[in-house]
């Protein structure tokens, strides 16, 4: 390491102290508040079975929304994505796609939530919609960046035998970015659960809605039960992921074996 | 040495035998660069047509030039009397009579042999029935024949990445047949193929250009597979053709050179052979 190093080192370290100020960021304040944990670990204990069946059910109805939302978003993105990939089109299709992609894009999934609770209302529904929003922004992007990325050669040797477009995009671009796409919904899906799980702190529907009601209420064991069930099921829908992606994605991109770890 | 003073620059005029035509074309990928330099030619309805020469001396460059997907900055260039531009309505509707199998082969790797070969159909078919993937049952035999002759049957059904790189050629190949074309233009090939295996491909090539009068262009690596397989070579260097041959057989009976002395050619010849 040389002088100039040391010195952007020392930067970075004196920016993130004046920061903490300014945010009132106090590390003392968080290892006083250790044992608080210890008092919600106790009250987890106290907590009545029923408790456990209802959230189970509403971390199911969040996975239910993440599910919807994860899938109509793809299926609304999919189209957009060739349309703003610029391999295909004339700057005059991909520029205002991409315009609109970005736009949608700005917002986080709790800010559609709000959005969509003035519109339709309270309730799983808003929710979903904020979802599909979210993930038409992300995955439209993610699959015009694929596409973009799709090997020249079989572009060419199609498009030279005078194929129309769409039977360019039908037999080369969606086979050649199927892969990028199945990965894509899957790291989706994953993120659409986690993201799911606090929008019912707007109103929208899912588990969140019960963590934030006891939160309010002081009930922090029942929220930290909530919260453990949510961290449970991201764990599993985690490693299903890896699992499903092992056997389906990777072996195709490459035609190799997956070493089992 | 007689057959070196047969002629030069014999380039005949327009007859309804040639196919393909080249006049002092040049092209370039950038402005500074030309990679085709005044290339004249002129191919005849059938012949199996060879480029040879060193890496980088434009001989895919050349084919590019036939197919459209690249245009002369200079010159012209009659495909079956008609200027190729992938935009000119004219020459898509002739495209799919022109093979192109380029050196990467450009074969979709995740869908399966089969689907690979019926692109080659696609622009016989009906938009809805190429959007669903129903391809009508006499393309499926055909495809299936095409196949059989290229030496894949049993493999129809196997995805184009699980293929050997011999395998893999024979499906570029396919796929072209199924095109049903006029011309088929080859890149290399066999180039990294084994003796056997290139002529065992060669062979194939030849055989459908007789029973359906084919014309090919073909680019190879090695002098002695285009004398063999050829009946016109074509030497390219820096993006001039330096000399021409007609063979019939294991005879020389046509010589053409470009503007150099016999001499410079013999030697540049045995610099090709030798590689
Ligand atoms: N896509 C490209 N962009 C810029 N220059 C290119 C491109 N393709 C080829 N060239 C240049 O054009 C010239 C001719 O290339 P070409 O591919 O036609 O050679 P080739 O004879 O086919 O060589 P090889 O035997 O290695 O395939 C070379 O100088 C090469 O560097
Ligand atoms: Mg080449």
């Amino acid at each position: 390491m040389n002088q100039k190093n040391n010195l952007i080192v020392g930067i970075i370290i004196a920016l993130v102290v004046v920061a903490s100020y300014n945010v009132d960021a106090n590390p003392v304040e968080f290892f006083e508040g250790i044992p608080n944990l210890a008092i919600v670990a106790e009250e987890m204990t106290q907590v009545e079975a029923e408790l456990f069946g209802i959230a189970f059910w509403s971390m199911f109805e969040t996975i239910q929304m993440a599910f919807i939302g994860t899938i109509v978003g793809v299926a609304i993105s999919l189209p957009l994505s060739m349309f703003a990939a610029r391999n295909l089109n004339s700057k005059f299709v991909y520029g205002p796609v991409r315009a609109i992609l970005a736009a949608i894009r700005t917002f986080p999934s709790i800010l559609w939530a709000i959005l969509f609770v003035i519109m339709v209302g309270l309730g799983p529904f808003a929710g979903v919609l904020a979802i599909i929003m979210y993930t038409v922004g992300f995955v439209a992007k993610l699959q015009y960046e694929a596409i973009e990325t799709i090997d020249a050669d079989p572009m060419d040797a199609v498009s030279s035998i005078g194929v129309s477009k769409w039977q360019l995009i039908r037999y080369v671009v969606l086979p050649e970015s199927a892969p990028h796409l199945l990965s894509q919904m899957l790291y989706m899906f994953d993120y659409n659960v986690r993201q799911t799980s606090i929008l019912g702190l707007v109103g929208a529907g899912g588990i969140g809605f019960y963590i934030i009601n006891y939160i309010k209420f002081f009930e922090y064991g029942k929220a930290a039960v909530f919260m453990i069930v949510v961290l449970v099921t991201v764990l599993i829908i985690d490693w299903v992921s890896v699992k499903i992606r092992d056997k389906y994605i990777i072996k195709s991109q490459h035609g190799m074996k997956v070493v089992k770890t | 040495m007689e057959l070196l003073q047969m002629n030069s620059h014999s380039f005949s005029t327009i007859s309804t035998k040639k196919i393909i035509q080249m006049n002092d074309v040049w092209t370039s990928y950038d402005s500074k660069n030309y990679a085709v330099k005044g290339i004249n030619l002129s191919i005849d309805r059938g012949t199996n047509y060879a480029f040879v020469g060193q890496s980088g001396s434009g001989k895919s460059t050349l084919l590019k030039l036939m197919n459209g997907m690249m245009s002369a900055s200079k010159g012209t260039i009659k495909i079956d009397y008609q200027t190729p531009n992938m935009n000119d309505k004219k020459f898509k509707s002739m495209m799919h009579t022109i093979g192109y199998i380029p050196q990467s082969l450009g074969l979709i790797k995740n869908i399966t042999v089969l689907e690979n070969i019926l692109i080659g159909a696609l622009p016989r078919m009906k938009k809805f029935q190429s959007f669903f993937k129903i391809f009508p049952n006499e393309e499926i035999q055909e495809a299936k024949k095409i196949l059989k002759l290229v030496g894949l049957s049993g493999k129809e059904e196997r995805k184009a990445y699980m293929l050997s790189g011999g395998e893999k050629r024979r499906v570029a190949i396919a796929r072209a047949f199924m095109q049903k074309p006029t011309i088929l233009l080859a890149d290399e090939i066999v180039s990294e193929l084994d003796h056997f295996t290139a002529r065992e491909i060669m062979n194939l090539i030849v055989d459908a250009q007789k029973r359906m009068n084919l014309t090919a262009i073909m680019v190879h690596h090695d002098m002695q597979l285009a004398l063999e397989y050829s009946n016109r070579v074509a030497v390219i260097k820096d993006g001039e053709k330096i000399l021409e041959i007609g063979v019939e057989g294991d005879k020389i009976v046509d010589f053409q050179t470009g503007d150099l002395t016999s001499d410079e050619i013999m030697e540049m010849y045995s610099d090709e052979s030798k590689k």
